[in-house]
Parts: C-alpha cells; structure tokens; sequence
C-alpha cells in the first residue's frame, strides 16, 4: 500500500475507562458485518493492554481520508504508556458506556487529561456506548446531552454490538477533521508541527489540504 | 501442533515424577538437567505440578497455609472488584473453562484476582494479570493458582503490574537495546519509523504471550520461562523481532510505520510455531 494513497490523513484515538467497548468500535468499524452477526459477541474482546491502532480508508465526496485509529487501554495505570499517544492525535473519541453510571462520572477526569496531554486544537467527541443494552442504561441521553452542550463537544450514542451510529460517527468525525484542516490551511497556508509535539509521526501533518 | 510420541511421553512423565519426588536434591544438584528438560517441554499431566515447584508458589502456599482461604471471605474493595468483573468473560472465551458466565472457571479467575487486591493493596489490580491467572487456573485449583500468580508478578516480573507501570517501560528500552545486537537490521528499521517498543512489546511481555503465540508455544514457553526466569520473554521477543524484520528481504513489504505496525501485530505462524520457536530461543 502506498503511503500516498490519500487525501487526508488522521489520527484518532479512542480513549475512556475500561470496558466501555472502545476496541469494539474499532472493531465495530473494521468490520463490513456487524460483530453480533458473525458470532463475536459476546464472547468479549480482551482488554487492551497498551495501545493498538488500525487504519481505516473512507470515501467523502470523492476523497480518500485515511483514518488512523488508536486504541488505548482503558485502566488508570496503563496512562503513563498511553497519555503520549493521544498528543499528536487529531482527534479524541471519549467513550463511555450508557449502562455504567461510573464510566459517565470519570469523564470530568478524562477531560482534565486531555486538557493536559492533548492539542489545543484537538476535536473530542463524546460517545455514549452498548444502547443494544437499552434496559439496563444507567445514563440518561438528556444528561449526556447537557454535558457534552457545557463542553462543546458533539455527542453520539451507540452500539458497537449492532453496529449502530459507529460509521456515521467516523464519518461524522472525518468530515469535521477536514473542514477543520481546510480552515487551517487557508488561515496558516503552511502546515506546522503541533506545539509541543514529543515523538514525532512522521505523517501526523499530512493532514493539510492537498 | 507436535505429537511427543506415547513412549517418549511416558519416559518424560516418569523422569519428571522422578524429579518432584526429589525435588530439592534436583534443584541443589542438576539444575541445568531441571533446565533442559523444560526447555524439551513438560509433560502436560505434570506441568500444573512442575510449574509450582519451578515458581516456588508450592513453597510459599506451605509457609502461608491459610492465607487464601482468609482472603477469599474478604470482601475486597469496590473499585478493583469493578474492573475485574469486567474482565472475568474477556479471558479466553473460547476455553470450555471459561465459556459460560459465573461458570467455575470465571467464578475461580475472580477469586484469585480478588485475593491478590488483598494480599497487595498499594499495587491492587492490572488487567495484565487477568490472563496471566487465567491459564494458571488451566492448570491447578485456585489456591495454587494465587501463590503462582503472586510469584510471577513479585519474583519473575517484579513491578510489571504496579501503577506507573515502569519495570514495563524499562524493560521495553532494554529489549530495544538488546534488539541493536541481535538484529542491527530490525533496530535500525524500528528506530527509523520511531516505533516506540511499548507499541509491540507491552502485550507480549506483560501476558508473557499468552495472548500472542498459539496455544502448543505459550506452554512451552512458560516451561522455560518458570525455569529461567524473564530472560525467556526477552529472547522470545527478539526471536519474533529478528524473524520479522530482520532481514532487508523482509522489510521490503513493510517500509511505512503502519505497515510495520501491522506486521508486527499480525506475526508470521511459522515462526511461532512451537518447534521453531523453541529451538531459536
């Protein structure tokens, strides 16, 4: 595959506490057919341990954008390995899970994380996960809501088991990376390393309007 | 997977019986025969036994009679028993031992990983442990397994597991700078595309490749890894490295970071395969 086979390149990385479905998604958007469908749920997805990634190439309006998934674990002490990931990230999907009122209360703290290890510029979006569990939800869409409107973030609920809101949330995603990048590109017309940038991806600012 | 011929089998089995009976004589006098046997690998209807007198776990569970049964009536704190429930149905799912929910198997991996909160509540719980206690409970009751697990992560992978996760991080320059020697190729390749070791060898050496190699190689693995100790993740780490990107030829389909990466995620069977393996290790 070539390197330059695209349009856009981005770096996402799915972050929240552990067992909220973060590699589900990934997994969720990996796969054409729903993971409930070819029987590989349950039984469950091992915890990440560390970080993962995979790449994923959508289509929009006619431009490749790659997207270059990060997943990280979800428990507390795995930060020290994982934090360093999400600096050069262009994007942050902040999962919890709808079903566990704990996962929803951490958020406050994973946003101070990301306030100290991520970019100014970065697009968090928040995603609420496992409403194939609508019975058991423990976190109303309204408080959701109300959170992610008091943090400027876009707010999506989803199933990675059914497959449900994951694309459009890519998608979604992917379409703000590049209006995002186009802005960035008019106003800058140069494509400069991000601020503080520590391990440097080689193609982390490849991300501007070709 | 390798069929040990039922003869060769027998011999081993009653060599290996030959050596727990007598134990501290074994250990005191021909340790390097106790090495070379586990290098040929344990016969599997010892191995649960062998890996308890290799550890030390059997030893320990003596000096600490008691002790688990007096930690499993403790209730343990909500925060670690959170994260380990939601764990206990992620282990090996498609082991009959931990197949059904609240089934023994995952009732058992929550005992064990319970016990360990209790018996070290500054270091508490990391979801690393979960598969390492999980193929132990493979092999012997739960008591047994909690002594072993305590082994391997105080005396076999000391501080792996405990919050900054730095013995880890350590280990994974280490590994790095091993790799210089061992294959300048793989090096040089992995310094270039700056591919951090804690992207690859974090699982491997944390799970001690119980999530990475087939299941004929894990055990061989542990066999000499109860043995020899950690050197045995290092030298089955650079065998993988070496194997996969360390030769020019090799590197010819993988020359971005991802590309990498994914080699590296999705290793070769051939060279994970128990009897290459072994051998280049």
């Amino acid at each position: 595959m070539s390197m330059e086979d695209y349009d856009f390149l981005f770096k996402i990385v799915l972050i929240g506490n552990a067992g909220v479905g973060k590699t589900c998604l990934k997994e969720s958007l990996h796969n054409e057919i729903p993971l409930f469908f070819q029987g590989l749920f349950p039984p469950g997805q091992g915890a990440t341990i560390g970080v993962d990634f995979m790449i994923k190439t959508v289509e929009i309006n006619g431009e490749k954008v790659k997207l270059q998934i990060w997943d990280t674990a979800g428990q507390e002490r795995f930060r020290s390995i994982t934090q360093s990931y999400y600096r050069s990230a262009n994007a942050l999907i902040l999962t919890y899970d709808i079903t566990c009122e704990e996962s929803f209360r951490c958020l406050p703290e994973w946003l101070r994380e990301i306030e100290q290890y991520a970019s100014n510029k970065v697009i968090t979006v928040l995603v609420g996960n496992k409403i194939d569990l609508a019975d058991k939800r423990e976190v109303s869409q309204q408080r959701a809501a109300e959170f992610s409107e008091a943090q400027d973030m876009y707010y999506l609920e989803t199933s990675a088991k059914e497959s449900d809101n994951v694309e459009k949330l890519f998608l979604d995603l992917a379409c703000r990376l590049i209006s995002e990048a186009r802005q960035n590109t008019l106003v800058n017309n140069v494509s400069s390393p991000l601020p503080g940038e520590g391990k440097s991806i080689s193609y982390l600012t490849c991300c501007n309007f070709n | 997977l390798e069929e040990v011929p039922l003869e060769v089998l027998r011999q081993r089995e009653s060599k290996w019986l030959d050596m727990l009976n007598n134990w501290d004589k074994w250990m005191a006098k021909k340790h390097k025969k106790i090495r070379l046997r586990c290098q040929k690998g344990i016969p599997p209807s010892l191995r649960g036994r062998a890996w308890q007198y290799l550890s030390g776990s059997k030893v320990k569970l003596e000096q600490n009679m008691g002790k688990f049964d007096e930690l499993d009536l403790l209730p343990g704190e909500p925060k670690w028993l959170d994260v380990i429930e939601r764990d206990l149905h992620r282990q090996f799912p498609f082991h009959e031992m931990f197949v059904s929910r609240g089934g023994h198997g995952q009732q058992d991996l929550f005992r064990v990983l319970k016990a360990y909160t209790l018996y070290r509540p500054e270091e508490g719980y990391c979801q690393a442990q979960a598969p390492i206690a999980a193929v132990l409970l493979m092999h012997m009751p739960a008591e047994q397994a909690f002594w072993c697990l305590v082994q391997i992560c105080e005396k076999y992978l000391p501080g792996y597991y405990s919050e900054k996760l730095e013995a880890i991080q350590l280990d994974g320059q280490i590994l790095f700078s091993l790799l210089h020697k061992v294959s300048p190729v793989a090096y040089k390749h992995l310094s270039k595309q700056k591919i951090d070791p804690i992207l690859y060898m974090t699982e491997w050496f944390m799970c001690a490749f119980s999530r990475t190699l087939p299941w004929s190689s894990v055990l061989r693995v542990w066999d000499m890894f109860f043995c020899e100790g950690v050197k045995i993740i290092f030298r089955v780490g650079l065998v993988l490295l070496k194997h996969t990107l360390g030769s020019s030829d090799k590197l010819k389909s993988c020359q971005g970071q991802y590309e990498t990466m994914e080699r590296l995620r999705a290793l070769s069977p051939k060279i994970m395969q128990e009897a290459f393996l072994v051998q280049e290790v």
